[in-house]
């Protein structure tokens, strides 16, 4: 059977420059246990540029998985802890006047890396959140009067703890959309609990994380994604399970009107397919098959539905209105 | 001199004292009774309301007071033609006597009248005969009442408003027939359920009887009658997928035609197939075509026809033995 040759050598380059995933997996399989897919996730948004929120209860390893991954990717990472009392000096920086030269130089805040742990974004006000969103969305940031563009690659990963919401600041729907994914962090296995413990509970220094990826892998990578073919029956296909979070009786599934009250953004498109490239990057192959969709398809839009009184008062989930929008929107 | 006239002008101011306060009230007090000391009878009338739609009822009070040593009746109410001319119907009356002070006592009369007619209508007269105490007449006397009320008609253009009539009764439906139409429709209700059961049971029993292996053999068959008459390859492949699923879906009892490849490879591993690769090879090469822009040739695609209807024979196979 012949592949077009175009998509064969891209096939071949795709293999060899996603080895770079594979040495990092490694080093993280060092250090973390379980939430494999949590990592595979983090792996995707990072090749397609987007933003993770990550939403789970607290001591489920996702400040260490963050750190490592940093880490095995020889990226500069910072945490900012968000806090009420935060201002957005605190993460974008400050005009600072020194009486020496007696002039104002900017002092650049800990946004100025390539990975950034927003923990507990929704613990400070709207407008430290609009000031991270914001750096997400245009890659820079404005310090007085300078504009400065934010290092490349440039990832956020901001943590929410589903469990409290005395004293937080729920962000904005709109805001919310601006993030590639939403990961729910789930507990690890009773094996993988076991072995948590075994390899937590001592004194002794951990193994250091061996930076083993180069900017220029990601920048090639990046390059990659973008050259993968998607057949038009996977992109009709991506836009059909979209407009079905809009429109779910267009697609028979008339029991989902009253569920939904405001369904997926054109970004949710975007994301989708840019997910799926990524995502048939790391399974090797130089095009999207609809099981690339599927496979990303909860984490991509959860966040972007939202579901109605009836939902709600039936306890139904975006997960459970999205389960059924795969199950009946026809696969190509 | 001055103290006698002193004496004088108190005497006088303790004697007008006592003409106030004791001597005036009873002189004022005798005046209700006659020369005699007998007690003048007073009568007293009082219409609620005054003003009624025809065919209300008012309630006509009449208080009777008289000396201790009577009773009091009244005449005139008791004769319906009496207040038929005067467009009145007496529905209920009510009678109590009381002895309000020494020496008195009262009669109130409370009526219950139906008012017909139109217009100010006024009340009719009646008489008031008092008896002694051994049931002897002692007076009648004759009471023509100032007391009236208006009337008002349905039809009088003056009306703001009409009064609510009530809903004509419904006719009762007996008990009885209810109960056997009830029956009856809970009998018919059986029936269908009944039917629809059997029929369903019956359409399943049909639907297993035909073999998805013989199904999907038939269709590769024709499909392969497409292809040498001019099918495209990429066709060919899409229609084959379509006929795997099927077979698949209907053969293994799992969801294949709404599924991705990768779905369906985990359900058949959980069954645990026979052919479990060819199918796979099958369904990859399928996918090729479809979503990675491969170009098959007709010699290809008859190849895989051929696979795919060797998988599905070698399914069934197992099955017959069985």
């Amino acid at each position: 059977m012949q592949h077009a040759v175009e998509l064969e050598e891209l096939g071949e380059q795709i293999t060899e420059a996603s080895r770079f995933i594979e040495h990092a997996q490694e080093q993280l399989s060092q250090r973390i246990i379980g939430q494999h897919e949590v990592i595979r996730r983090i792996f995707i948004a990072m090749l397609v540029n987007g933003h993770i929120l990550l939403e789970g209860v607290p001591g489920l390893a996702k400040t260490l998985i963050i750190r490592t991954f940093a880490s095995a990717m020889n990226l500069k990472f910072q945490r900012i802890q968000f806090t009420p009392d935060m201002l957005p000096a605190d993460l974008i920086g400050t005009m600072i006047y020194n009486p020496k030269d007696m002039e104002f130089y900017p002092r650049k805040g800990p946004v100025f890396a390539n990975v950034i742990l927003a923990d507990e974004i929704n613990r400070s006000p709207a407008k430290v959140q609009s000031a991270l969103l914001e750096a997400m969305q245009e890659h820079q940031v404005t310090i007085g009067n300078q504009t400065f563009p934010l290092q490349e690659p440039f990832m956020v990963l901001a943590t929410q703890n589903p469990i409290e919401h005395e004293g937080t600041y729920i962000l904005p729907e709109a805001q919310v959309d601006r993030f590639m994914m939403k990961i729910l962090v789930d507990y690890p296995s009773y094996d993988e609990e076991l072995e948590i413990m075994l390899q937590s509970a001592t004194t002794a220094s951990k193994l250091p994380v061996i930076p083993v990826v180069q900017l220029h892998d990601i920048s090639r990578a990046r390059a990659l994604i973008d050259r993968i073919y998607v057949d038009p029956r996977v992109q009709r296909y991506i836009v059909d399970l979209v407009v079905a979070t809009r429109k779910p009786g267009k697609y028979g599934m008339a029991n989902l009107e009253a569920m939904i009250e405001y369904g997926a953004s054109p970004r949710a498109s975007i994301f989708l397919l840019l997910a799926a490239k990524a995502h048939a990057f790391l399974q090797h192959r130089a095009y999207i098959t609809p099981e690339d969709v599927k496979v990303i398809a909860y984490d991509t839009l959860r966040h972007r539905i939202r579901p109605g009184y009836e939902a709600e008062a039936d306890n139904i989930k975006p997960d459970d209105i999205i389960r059924q929008i795969l199950q009946h929107v026809q696969v190509p | 001199m001055n103290a006698s006239f002193e004496l004088q002008r108190v005497g006088l101011q303790k004697w007008l004292l006592f003409w106030l306060l004791f001597l005036f009230p009873m002189l004022s007090s005798s005046s209700l009774f006659g020369a005699s000391g007998e007690v003048q009878p007073r009568i007293t009338v009082r219409v609620i309301p005054d003003s009624v739609l025809v065919g209300d009822r008012i309630r006509c009070l009449i208080t009777v007071y008289h000396s201790q040593k009577e009773v009091a009746a009244l005449e005139g109410f008791d004769r319906s033609d009496s207040l038929a001319s005067h467009s009145f119907e007496l529905i209920r009356r009510k009678h109590s006597s009381s002895f309000p002070s020494s020496g008195s006592g009262s009669e109130e009369f409370e009526l219950e009248l139906a008012v017909f007619g139109r217009g100010q209508q006024p009340l009719p007269p009646f008489t008031v005969v008092f008896r002694d105490l051994q049931g002897m007449v002692t007076k009648r006397v004759p009471y023509t009442s100032s007391a009236s009320l208006f009337v008002r008609v349905l039809t009088d253009s003056s009306m703001r408003e009409l009064r609510p009539l009530k809903p004509p009764l419904k006719p009762s439906i007996p008990s009885l027939l209810m109960m056997s139409v009830i029956a009856g429709v809970f009998g018919v209700a059986g029936m269908v359920l009944l039917l629809l059961f059997l029929l369903k049971r019956t359409v399943r029993n049909s639907a297993e009887r035909v073999d998805s292996g013989q199904v999907a053999q038939r269709k590769l068959r024709k499909l392969g009658s497409s292809l040498s008459a001019g099918m495209p390859p990429h066709e060919c492949y899409e229609e084959l997928s379509n006929i795997m699923r099927s077979f698949l879906e209907n053969h293994y009892r799992i969801s294949a035609l709404e599924a991705v490849t990768q779905e369906i490879e985990r359900d058949l591993k959980k069954i645990g197939v026979a052919g479990f690769e060819s199918i796979m090879n099958l369904l990859k090469q399928a996918d090729l075509v479809k979503f990675a822009d491969c170009h098959p040739d007709v010699e290809e695609s008859r190849q895989s026809l051929k696979k795919a209807s060797e998988v599905i024979r070698s399914t069934r196979v197992p099955k017959s033995d069985g």
